[in-house]
């Protein structure tokens, strides 16, 4: 391909650089006013350079850290969807894969439609299915239900990434006695692994991200951090110091995960749609 | 080898089976009480049976056609506008320019924030009194509303399609990226060994095999989008008047606020319909020529 | 779930008689039982107002006292009334003590979901029952006869103004007292803020006032205030019995009404149509506002220049409060009063500690010390009873508490916002026709005419038109009555 000229590369910096203040810029603010007396956060023109104030993050993780216990149920609550949705779609996506069968375009289909109820109409029928079964409140309601948005796109994506490891390899296995499930988990499982990280990657993030199940399902001592950020937004007041040190604290996660494991991520993106 | 034949539909059953307790049931309870009578407020249980009152009353009693519109330009407009900025941002990925690949890591952070999150963030820098872009947009002379960007009848709904859009269009971006990349090599050599300009091999090279992924993603955020629930409560609350309600914000009016269960549960079907025929009808034009 | 034999008509019937079954039911035995249950834990589910850090703060002294422990969980508004009525619904109501909007108490007494304090009242000379003004009672805490809950945070409304713009502007010092009112009216209230309004005091450009606009709940809580004032009712016959729900929306007092709170917005701030409560309470906190009613907390949120943040405001010495006009001179007033209760699940286990839990978090003590708290300023004046009002004490930190009783006196929770069933629903629909009219999308006539369809649809849906259940002639003498009965006099 031919490289771009000087002024086409100047023309492309400057358009990624107005990409970058648009999309990174309101992050770094909000993560400012974190930093910044509750009472300056409206101060203008702004102060980029001040003294900054740890006081909201003290309140809302340290003494009384209300919010502390909050960060480790969503890594609770997370942790435990994803490790749930994986042998589900890691089973469904296998076969889906691997077999001929009759109806294959419309199960994947099904699955992704499964995704055209708002999920806001499920909240009211959850908390009465939970506390029949005595779940309420439970790190396990949560859990359970996220795997309405977990399995459908976990299988799509797993999927497309047991597309790629060549069958060969599997029956070459099979050739040297193992059965189906052995070579499932001497082949498939390593060399899709990549698949499985960002399958995961993306499963954990959206149930960090959610809102509206913890909301209902939770009590207090279950409940998760971007529900305890809601919580500064209030019957008296936004208290902009504590929600940001709050939201602050829930944003990293995610954060971290993209920044590490970025680049498996634009090798998992193409949902197997792709055909070059 | 019975078992052999067996075990595909072995290994889907269960997360079918899962995925339909949790979805049916849901819809289920919610087919049955359209057509009873069952407001909280004045009962513990359902009353008697009622027939379509609950669908009329959909219609009579809330702003059904406003919010419809109302999500059908959010989630429309939205997703358009997702799909040519992150298309855009995609080409300026491919360059492969140095430094791209530190861009390509930062940009993806809007999309990982809860939307919630992102709300409280574009809450801050649009508040009339005190925020940074009012501030800033005065600064240059662009005509900010007396009542602020999300108070105005005029651009509150498009002030939840921006955010929307500032959150998703790195996740278009990057997905698209992803699908240039595998695009092969060859193919454009090949095309541009025939002399076909970078535009001509964009359009009918690169985006023509695009078209599944981009159908797919699409058809995804147009779902997500038309449900979406969390911007709008933070940011406006469908106001002011019924400038940006939605049909999730009225469901979550009559639902967890009003906590009539029967109007409620009439109205997710309504719902649930309406997306269905529109994504079917999506679906048909895409996919009529059957290319995967 | 499944009773489909019965008629409509019988079954509401059913429905409002539950309630009153479950009031009946004698907690005698409870009783006898206190002694023996003092090692237990109540839990408290509360709401995050500004009462409950108060309460927070001073909970400990009831463990000390009685040697009950307290576990308390606040919520948000929305997540506070998911998790009751959910809870509820499945009979899993893990709390003993819930806050109650008092907008809810018709629904969870009806439906049999909290129980009535009469027979704890009645048996307990230590509540003090008679020291609680009857206008918070009857506003917050009856329904059909019956005591569901004591209030713990009363809320009237009342004025609060800038003295040194009124100095500036050569204007009197406003009534601080009904006494004192004379003919002051609403049109005089209109009038200063014509002439307030623009003026530059000290360099900075004042708004005659801040309405509180966003829709639905906060508009209606403070366009009520205003309409009640005019006259306007929501129903042709409620509180009295017999109660007949045909809406009387679109009436003279309330376009009347809403014509001047159009009025009111013009000297407003433009973004205050999206106001919250607070935001409105900010504003006037920051400096440029002259006047405004609101909520009676706010006599003293405004000292500090957000909730919470320990700065005093820049209007903190220069504020004054003043009671509500009315529309005519020397005539009627009915103030808005509201607020939260406590109030007893029927489903808790423990209802012996959660009476002696209440009792004390809504008796004068408590509530003495919630007032005396200073964290990053005082934060609770909003009692409901007399002999706190009457505090020298409590008088110092709060010198507009003579003012806020003469507003409480005036009170009418009923009237105002009426608690009937599904008032969420109306609320709903008046706040967006409100709404809708100040941001010029409809005409204020039209407005009220959509109003009142949309309340004749709503109320005609839920089988409130006409209204099959028995009615209860729901006035402030009866409560007076009840209060009088089970305080023993």
């Amino acid at each position: 391909m031919r490289a771009p000229t000087t002024r086409q590369k100047i023309i492309i910096y400057a358009l990624m650089a107005l990409v970058m203040i648009f999309f990174v810029g309101p992050i770094l603010w909000f993560i400012l006013l974190a930093f910044r007396h509750p009472s300056d956060a409206y101060n203008l023109p702004p102060e980029i350079i001040f003294q900054p104030d740890l006081g909201n993050f003290i309140t809302t993780f340290v003494e009384p850290g209300n919010n502390a216990i909050q960060l480790v149920n969503s890594l609770i609550v997370s942790t435990g969807a994803t490790l749930l949705s994986l042998p589900f779609a890691l089973a469904a996506a296998y076969a889906l894969s691997r077999f001929a069968m009759r109806g294959k375009e419309f199960i994947m289909n099904w699955y992704i439609s499964l995704l055209i109820a708002p999920p806001i109409v499920f909240v009211i029928p959850y908390f009465i299915l939970m506390s029949w079964i005595g779940w309420a409140g439970s790190y396990q309601a949560m859990i359970l239900t996220l795997q309405t948005l977990a399995i459908p796109f976990s299988v799509w994506l797993l999927k497309s990434f047991m597309d790629e490891v060549p069958i060969d390899l599997e029956e070459a296995a099979w050739v040297d006695g193992a059965n189906r499930f052995a070579a499932f988990f001497r082949i498939i499982i390593p060399l899709a692994l990549p698949g499985i990280i960002v399958t995961s990657m993306f499963t954990f993030v959206f149930s960090w991200n959610n809102v509206l199940f913890p909301l209902v399902l939770s009590k207090q001592s279950t409940t998760t951090l971007p529900v305890g950020t809601i919580s500064f937004f209030a019957s008296t007041g936004i208290y902009w110091g504590y929600l940001a040190s709050t939201a602050v604290v829930a944003m990293l996660p995610p954060m971290i995960i993209f920044l590490l494991l970025g680049r498996y991520v634009v090798r998992g993106l193409t949902f197997g749609a792709v055909k070059g | 080898m019975r078992f052999r034949k067996r075990l595909p539909y072995l290994l889907l059953a269960p997360s079918i089976l899962i995925l339909l307790a949790l979805i049916l049931y849901p819809l289920g309870f919610a087919l049955r009480n359209s057509f009873w009578f069952w407001n909280l407020q004045t009962s513990p249980a359902p009353l008697y049976h009622s027939g379509l009152d609950n669908y009329r009353m959909v219609f009579q009693v809330t702003p059904f056609a406003e919010a419809l519109k109302n999500t059908l330009l959010l989630a429309g407009l939205g997703t358009f506008a997702q799909f040519w900025f992150g298309m855009g941002i995609a080409l300026l990925l491919y360059t492969h320019l140095r430094g791209m690949g530190l861009f390509r890591a930062l940009l993806i952070m809007p999309t990982t924030l809860a939307p919630v999150v992102a709300g409280f963030l574009f809450r801050y820098l649009l508040e009339p009194k005190g925020g940074l872009l009012p501030w800033l947009l005065e600064g240059v002379g662009f005509p900010v509303p007396p009542q602020g960007f999300l108070g105005n009848a005029g651009t509150a709904l498009f002030s939840i399609g921006v955010v929307d859009t500032w959150q998703w269009t790195p996740f278009f971006a990057i997905v698209l990226y992803a699908g240039l990349l595998s695009i092969s090599e060859e193919v454009l050599e090949a095309a541009l060994v025939d002399g076909a300009s970078r535009w001509r091999l964009f359009w009918s090279i690169s985006l023509p095999l695009l078209r599944p992924i981009a159908a797919f993603l699409v058809m995804i955020r147009f779902m997500q989008l038309f449900n979406s629930f969390d911007l709008v409560y933070v940011l406006t609350s469908g106001g002011p008047g019924t400038s940006s309600r939605t049909l999730s914000f009225n469901l979550y009016r009559e639902g967890l606020v009003s906590y009539n269960i029967g109007l409620t549960a009439a109205m997710t079907w309504l719902v649930v319909i309406i997306v269905s025929v529109i994504i079917n009808l999506y679906l048909f034009f895409i996919y009529r020529k059957r290319e995967w | 779930m499944s009773k489909n034999g019965i008629s409509r008509r019988d079954f509401l019937k059913v429905g409002g008689a539950a309630g009153a079954a479950l009031a009946g039911a004698s907690p005698l035995g409870n009783l006898a039982r206190v002694a023996a249950q003092t090692d237990a834990t109540v839990n408290v589910l509360t709401v995050g107002d500004p009462w409950d850090l108060a309460l927070q703060s001073v909970v400990d002294q009831f463990t000390e006292a009685t040697g009950i422990g307290v576990n308390i969980e606040s919520l948000g508004y929305t997540a506070l009334q998911a998790r009751l009525i959910n809870a509820f619904l499945t009979q899993s109501a893990d709390a003993d003590v819930i806050a109650v909007d008092q907008m809810w108490i018709s629904q969870y007494a009806d439906n049999g979901w909290i129980r009535s304090l009469d027979d704890f009242i009645a048996m307990d000379s230590d509540a003090h029952f008679d020291d609680f003004l009857p206008e918070c009672l009857y506003s917050l805490s009856t329904w059909r006869n019956h005591v569901w809950t004591l209030p713990i945070a009363s809320y009237a409304q009342g004025i609060m103004y800038r003295t040194d713009l009124f100095e500036a502007a050569g204007l009197d010092p406003l009534p601080a007292s009904v006494a004192d009112a004379g003919d002051w009216t609403w049109e005089d209230y209109f009038g200063i803020l014509e002439q307030i309004n623009g003026m530059d005091l000290d360099g900075t450009s004042m708004y005659g006032t801040t309405v509180i606009g966003a829709q639905p709940v906060p508009v209606v809580h403070m366009f009520t205030g205003l309409s009640a004032s005019y006259g306007a009712r929501w129903f042709t016959q409620f509180p009295e019995a017999p109660w007949d729900f045909t809406p009387t929306i679109n009436s003279e007092p309330n376009l009347a009404a809403l014509h001047d709170w159009n009025r009111l917005y013009g000297w407003s701030p433009p973004e205050s149509i999206n106001y919250l409560w607070f935001d409105a309470g900010t504003r006037y906190s920051q400096g440029d506002i002259g006047m405004f009613y609101h909520w009676t907390p706010y006599f003293y949120l405004v000292n500090n220049e957000g909730y919470l943040t320990g700065t005093p405001s820049p209007v903190v010495d220069k504020t004054a409060t003043a009671v509500l006009p009315t529309r005519t001179a020397g005539g009627d007033q009915v103030v808005s009063l509201g607020g939260w209760s406590l109030g007893m699940p029927s489903t808790s286990a423990n209802q012996d500690a959660a009476w002696q839990f209440i009792k004390w978090a809504t008796g004068a003590e408590a509530q003495k010390a919630m007032g005396e708290v200073n964290v990053k300023g005082y934060q609770f004046a909003d009692f409901s009873r007399q002999s706190n009002y009457d505090d020298a004490g409590l008088n110092e930190i709060y010198p507009f508490l003579g003012t806020q009783l003469e507003m409480m006196k005036l009170g009418d929770g009923k009237v105002a916002r009426p608690p009937a069933p599904i008032y969420t629903s109306l609320e709903g629909v008046y706040g967006l026709q409100i709404n809708q009219a100040m941001s010029g999308a409809v005409s204020p006539e039209q407005a009220l005419e959509t109003t009142e369809i949309l309340f004749q649809n709503i109320l005609s849906g839920n089988q409130m038109i006409p209204y099959g259940v028995a009615s209860f002639d729901d006035t402030l003498d009866n409560t007076k009555a009840l209060q009088a009965s089970l305080s023993g006099m």
